[in-house]
């Protein structure tokens, strides 16, 4: 019996021997006392490890240590929990349906401001265009003055600003705010140093009242006005000085003959 | 699910006596064990394998003790072994060891060989199943439990030579 190894003795002192494995070792034990020494041995700190820690699997469980009683308690917990889910949920519901309500009063932003917004927006992205800056060009003036007044319903005239160093380029149509009749036109002007400023034309807004802005608007200049006609809106990113003088130049002539534009004559 | 309930309620005896070895603090124990309780309870039907309900609830406890000493060695709340109360110490009878180095020998052995040797001279647990819970080959247990068992010894004052050697 040469195979009883130090793990077969602690297994039998363990107890977790069985059949032949556990008489072999049986048998050994008896020619070979020094094994059974060692056999005593973990069998007496088996015994001292029972004796010093086996009571507490004796004693009483503590309430909170029943397992029924934390089943019930963590179901409590999750209904609690589910309840302010439900009540958080809709809460953010009634905050959002009285948002959209008020949406109104706080949607503060007066239409100018859309429209100014909108024009500066068309300009960036059509002073850029080098071969389709405009749909009609200037060469075709009378066609573009035609077709874009007949589009905005109203009398459109093409401002001359050679006074200021400014050519026509040509103009184009695009969709606009529902408010001002859902269409605006864009004319384009260019100097000799190529810079180029837009004027931003739609049909007057429902009040019809008279409106006068000045804005900086994204890097560009925004000259704004309102009248019973028509908005219109100049936008470019000359000096300020030089926005004024062309803005002043081309409201002088979109204004002409309109019987309220007097007052407000700048 | 009240089966298993059931089944988790009579563990819980067993249950307090390893973790008051592995603690030998009887509040941590219980605290111990009703953590691994709520985690069980938790995870009942989705994370419970097939086998035996209560080698699952060893492992569950024995990873909770593991990540809450982590946690203290990384907050550096240790405990000093002398103010952790020991647990009553019966006069030394004839035949066996004296008890109170035994429980300063088995605090002083390192954690896995302690879960280990508890598993299976505490709680009776066979060799495969305690492999099993310590998610260790069995060869890994039996020598984690050879060597507690030879630091018991020796902190005991009960040298003996090894008279058998593996035959490997």
């Amino acid at each position: 019996m040469s195979q009883i190894t130090q793990d077969m003795l602690m297994a039998y002192a363990d107890g977790q021997l069985d059949g032949p494995e556990r008489d072999a070792v049986a048998a050994h034990l008896t020619a070979n006392p020094d094994a059974a020494i060692e056999i005593s041995l973990f069998q007496r700190q088996n015994d001292a490890i029972q004796t010093l820690f086996a009571p507490v699997g004796a004693e009483p469980v503590p309430a909170r240590l029943r397992a029924r009683r934390l089943a019930a308690e963590r179901g409590q917990r999750l209904q609690r929990r589910f309840g302010w889910a439900v009540a958080a949920v809709m809460l953010v519901g009634v905050g959002l349906g009285a948002g959209w309500l008020i949406r109104p009063m706080v949607d503060a932003r007066p239409v100018s401001q859309t429209l100014i917004a909108d024009a500066v927006n068309a300009h960036t992205v059509y002073v850029a265009e080098n071969r389709h800056a405009v749909e009609v060009g200037s060469d075709d003036s009378e066609h573009l003055t035609t077709w874009l007044s007949n589009r905005l319903d109203t009398n459109l005239g093409m401002p001359d600003l050679s006074g200021e160093g400014f050519s026509l380029v040509g103009g184009r149509l695009l969709p606009g705010e529902p408010e001002a009749g859902g269409r605006a036109a864009q004319l384009m002007y260019e100097n000799t140093d190529k810079d180029r400023i837009t004027i931003y034309v739609t049909a007057a807004l429902p009040d019809r009242t008279a409106a006068y802005e000045f804005a900086t608007y994204d890097g560009a200049e925004a000259f704004y006005w309102a009248n019973a006609r028509i908005t219109c809106t100049v936008v470019g990113t000359l000096p300020e000085g030089a926005m004024k003088q062309v803005s002043q130049a081309v409201y002088r002539q979109l204004t002409e003959g309109d019987v309220e534009a007097g007052r407000y004559r700048g | 699910m009240s089966d298993f309930l059931d089944q988790v309620e009579a563990c819980v005896p067993a249950l307090r006596r390893y973790a008051r070895a592995l603690t030998r603090n009887a509040d941590l124990a219980d605290d111990l064990v009703q953590d691994c309780l709520e985690r069980a309870i938790s995870r009942r039907g989705l994370f419970r394998p097939n086998g035996p309900i209560r080698a699952w609830l060893y492992t569950i406890l024995l990873n909770i003790h593991r990540n809450g000493l982590r946690a203290a060695r990384r907050h550096g709340e240790t405990v000093d072994l002398d103010s952790v109360p020991e647990p009553s110490t019966p006069a030394s009878q004839p035949g066996h060891l004296a008890l109170a180095e035994m429980v300063r020998a088995i605090d002083t052995l390192p954690l896995e060989q302690k879960e280990a040797l508890l598993l299976v001279a505490l709680e009776g647990l066979a060799y495969q199943e305690a492999a099993d819970i310590l998610a260790v080959p069995l060869g890994t247990l039996m020598s984690r439990l050879a060597r507690a068992r030879a630091s018991l010894r020796v902190a005991t004052g009960t040298p003996a030579e090894p008279h058998l050697r593996t035959v490997k």
